[in-house]
């Protein structure tokens, strides 16, 4: 096991660009957001301080002046869902906190476009395809667009972070709206989709990484019958996943609901070519799950 | 709960876009005509998936005047998600045929390209699906347009307000783009033939899984935005199993039985929406496409393989595109 992941934080390191961020995939150089925070999450501290300072560097640099961060370097201003995972990549760093507070100040102003209320007249009367309480809304990929799962649950997870609510006086009742959201777009049969559970009346076949995503925000809500059947639908679904990514993120999620994933990480540690994974943010979080606890932490997660 | 002046213009302008959509037309806002004077077709009879469809696409693309030769030819797939029992995505024998046939057609590169809409972990749609092994043992490289580097495009077209997008590289480099769409009923376009095939190249990590601000920018709007600015060297339509109903993902599975081909995508897509029992004018992407990108016409097309011939049944369709049945 350290053999192995010895070895895919050293492919990670080396893929690292001169900026300090890394690239989507193995064979591009365009610095990007998602990789790079998952990859600085993934290092730790104990494989390269030097690079780990330089991504930092990296993550601090690229901040937009709304606070906000960019999906990749050379993106528009606007701001997107990353800001979330840089947040949590920046948890623990004590002197960025300003830098943070910024971010979280743009994150509590982003809200799903489902919010405003013109749009939830229009869900609630002339557009019923979609089923969901358009009252519970959370956070978009990127502005003027509707709530969905992967990016309302990185906001939770990346406002948990926050030690107090720092001066932003919506940020409490955003988070209990977002874990609000999440259970109200729960698949029936269990696990989470995109963002919706219904639509056109047939109930949508959950996905392992956002079920995964959604239950990790939800550990604080684990009586909810919609957690528990998700966490059933991951157990059940998770021995045959073969994609690391899906199933890196199934073993965080089980693990911070306390249940065993020793034979989950030994199926990902068995995994053919895992030291050919072309997509970076895979490679960081399949770092992350081989040593759950501490991918956990990352996270900001306790089991 | 406070009203606010924009939020009073927001609903007047939520209310004419909902008039918008019950009556499918669009202002024309193109800057420039591609159409070409003829466009070809072919349909050509595939009973079912099998390694013989190699053969009959190789001579169904010699009956168009393809020069691959030195040119990378990238081909782009509709990969959704996977569902079990589900005929979501084009079907790998086709697209793998495809590569081969390009492959024997000269091309000095091929690529497999596909950004899925609705699942992040691509890897596991390309598992699930039976693409991964395939593409392995050929030995053809995919590139996954959700993570691919990002170009900054102007947009060639403003049907949506959207003045740019960021476009993958390898698309917009590609030397000849094949669309390679799966010929479905959709519950939100209508259809999904060769022009919507092109929403997998918008990239999920800028605009997110789905890509939802084309959904608000107006599906029929952002079809010719992106088809303006990212043009469509060949169609290869899967129409061997198509799906009808509630499709994308969700419908049911209705064997066509047919590979369309085509140099041109709108001639492709009006085709294939007449395969469909539907009437290609009522399909507002494909009306408004034929004033400037392609054609729609029969006497602007040229058919070369089989005679087109509807179906006794049109497909099934969601109660608000009933009225792309044709008469």
């Amino acid at each position: 096991m350290n053999d192995i992941r010895a070895e895919l934080a050293a492919i990670l390191l080396n893929r690292q660009l001169p900026c300090g961020g890394w690239a989507a995939l193995s064979c591009s150089s365009q610095p990007v957001l998602e990789p790079t925070a998952l990859s600085f999450l993934a290092l730790g501290s104990e494989f390269n301080p030097a690079a780990r300072n330089r991504a930092r560097q990296f993550l601090l640099d690229s901040q937009n002046l709304n606070g906000s961060w960019p999906a990749f370097l050379g993106d528009d201003q606007e701001g997107s869902w990353v800001t979330s995972l840089v947040l949590i990549a920046l948890r623990d760093i004590v002197e960025d906190t300003p830098v943070r507070l910024r971010g979280f100040a743009w994150l509590s102003d982003s809200v799903g476009k489902e919010s405003n209320w013109v749009w939830k007249w229009k869900f609630r009367t002339t557009d019923r395809h979609v089923q969901f309480d358009p009252d519970k809304f959370g956070w978009p990929w990127l502005p003027d667009t509707n709530s969905w799962v992967v990016p309302t649950a990185s906001a939770i997870l990346a406002i948990r972070g926050l030690p107090c609510t720092c001066g932003i006086e919506t940020i409490t009742s955003r988070l209990q709206l977002g874990a609000e959201m999440l259970l109200d777009r729960v698949c029936p049969g269990g696990g989470w989709n995109a963002g919706n559970g219904v639509v056109y009346g047939v109930p949508l076949v959950p996905h392992p990484d956002d079920t995964a995503m959604a239950l990790l925000a939800l550990t604080l809500q684990t009586q909810e019958p919609a957690v528990r059947i998700s966490i059933e639908w991951l157990e059940r679904a998770a021995p045959v996943l073969v994609a690391p990514w899906s199933l890196a993120w199934s073993i965080l999620a089980l693990a911070a609901h306390g249940r065993s994933v020793s034979p989950l990480v030994d199926t990902l540690l068995h995994l053919p070519e895992l030291d050919q994974i072309e997509d970076t943010s895979t490679l960081a979080l399949v770092l992350l799950a081989f040593d759950s606890a501490r991918g956990l932490a990352a996270f900001g997660v306790s089991a | 709960m406070t009203i606010t002046r924009r939020d009073l213009l927001v609903g007047a302008a939520a209310v004419t876009a909902g008039a918008a959509v019950s009556l499918p037309c669009l202002m024309p806002r193109y800057h420039f005509v591609r159409r070409p004077r003829l466009s070809h077709v072919a349909i050509l009879h595939v009973d079912e998936y099998s390694e013989r469809i190699e053969e009959i696409l190789f001579r169904g693309l010699q009956l168009f005047h393809i020069d691959v030769r030195g040119r990378v030819v990238v081909l782009k797939p509709n990969l959704v998600d996977y569902i079990p029992g589900q005929a979501i995505n084009t079907h790998p024998l086709l697209v793998m045929a495809a590569a081969e046939c390009f492959r024997r057609l000269g091309a000095r590169g091929i690529v497999v390209a596909e950004g899925p809409g609705h699942q992040r972990d691509t890897q596991l749609v390309l598992l699930e699906s039976s693409y991964h092994q395939r593409l392995r043992e050929r030995q053809i490289r995919f590139v996954d347009l959700n993570r691919d580097e990002l170009v900054r495009t102007s947009l060639r077209a403003s049907y949506t307000d959207l003045t740019h997008l960021y476009l993958p590289r390898t698309v917009l480099e590609a030397d000849f783009l094949v669309s390679m769409p799966k010929v479905k009923a959709h519950h939100w376009s209508g259809v999904t033939l060769s022009m919507k095939n092109m929403f997998g190249v918008v990239p999920g990590s800028k605009y997110g899984w789905p890509k939802n601000i084309l959904h608000w920018r107006g599906i029929q709007e952002s079809i010719l935005d992106i088809c303006a600015t990212v043009p469509v060297n060949f169609v290869i339509a899967d129409a061997i199993l198509a799906m009808e109903g509630n499709g994308p993902l969700n419908g049911t599975p209705r064997p066509l039985c047919s590979l369309v081909l085509s140099d041109d995508p709108v001639a492709a897509d009006a085709t294939c929406a007449k395969l469909m029992g539907f009437d290609p004018d009522r399909i507002t992407h494909i009306r408004e496409a034929s004033k400037f990108l392609g054609n729609s016409s029969d006497e602007c097309i040229e058919h070369r393989g089989e005679t087109l011939r509807k179906p006794q049944t049109p497909f099934q369709v969601v109660p608000e595109f009933e009225f792309l049945r044709a008469a």
